[in-house]
């Protein structure tokens, strides 16, 4: 342990040290940047699809490649409950109240949030 | 090309690929942790052998996991690509330009940075297309990247360290 230490060079030390510390900022600030939300956006292939309410509970089940996908909202929270999709990460993300969740393989974005874009959308989904 | 060259590049490939495929089988206990086993193959061959083994044992190595894997040409094929070809580019620049400032460690820190600001930027431009879900993911992945690239950046160290032993008493047998 001792060895691998003094391996290093000053550089290597001073990169990892600025790389944690850039990242768990980042964390703190996109998380303080969020704004507990209201609605669920889903999208699809980057287009809109859906918009609904965080407070309403409900089973959605969308067409994806791999089969249908079941999103559940219930209690405030919303997770991915099935997907078909091979890495499984949608799935194992579980419940979030804000922030998103992302499947690549299904090109699939979910994302818990509030504003006037939003619910503008929200709108166009409706009459559309 | 000389034909030690590509014994290297075939023995370096396999071991490439072994660990990717090792990882695969690996279950993520949290979301988007990839331990990025097989960038150590890559920075040995990159410290030992110079930039274009190092590129092209990534090349193959991408190309023939995601067929392996059953995934070429899909996003995780183009995920996995320019993330690796991102990184090969990154620490190789990084050899040339600052030569001695940085060890093993450091060059797979900037090797996994980069690796992973090329794929949040690939997946933005090609899949998601909201910047808020990738800047919300990003500080996640990158403090994960910087994890697992300290690690792996530890094992590439010894490795090449051993390497470079086992070769030098090599040529003292020689003589």
């Amino acid at each position: 342990m001792k060895e691998t230490i003094k391996n290093t060079t000053m550089a290597d030390r001073l990169l990892f040290l600025f790389l944690i510390l850039a990242s768990i900022a980042g964390i703190f600030i996109s998380r303080d940047a969020l704004s507990q939300g209201s609605d669920v956006s889903i999208e699809i292939d980057g287009k809109p699809a859906y918009t609904l309410p965080l407070y309403t509970d409900r089973l959605l089940s969308i067409d994806g490649p791999y089969g249908p996908i079941l999103i559940e909202i219930q209690g405030k929270r919303v997770r991915v409950k099935e997907s078909h999709c091979p890495n499984q990460l949608c799935v194992r993300e579980g419940w979030i109240s804000k922030g998103v969740i992302v499947c690549l393989p299904n090109k699939l974005v979910i994302i818990v949030g509030s504003g006037k874009k939003d619910r503008q959308r929200g709108i166009d989904a409706i009459t559309g | 090309m000389q034909l030690q060259d590509k014994r290297r590049i075939a023995i370096l490939s396999a071991y490439a690929l072994a660990l990717h495929g090792f990882e695969s089988l690996l279950p993520a206990p949290i979301p988007w942790l990839k331990l990025g086993l097989a960038n150590i193959i890559t920075l040995v061959a990159l410290i030992l052998y110079g930039f274009r083994t190092a590129l092209v044992v990534t090349l193959i190595r991408v190309v023939l996991a995601s067929i392996f894997i059953g995934a070429f040409l899909g996003p995780a094929f183009i995920l996995s690509a320019g993330g690796g070809i991102a990184s090969v580019a990154a620490m190789g620049l990084t050899i040339k330009l600052f030569k001695n400032l940085f060890g093993a460690v450091g060059i797979s820190l900037i090797g996994a940075l980069f690796h992973n600001m090329a794929q949040l930027s690939l997946a933005y431009f090609l899949f998601i297309h909201r910047l808020e879900a990738v800047l919300i993911i990003s500080p996640f992945i990158l403090l994960i990247g910087s994890l697992t690239g300290i690690v792996n950046g530890i094992i590439s160290g010894i490795l090449i360290k051993n390497l470079l032993k086992k070769d030098a008493e090599k040529i003292q047998n020689t003589i």
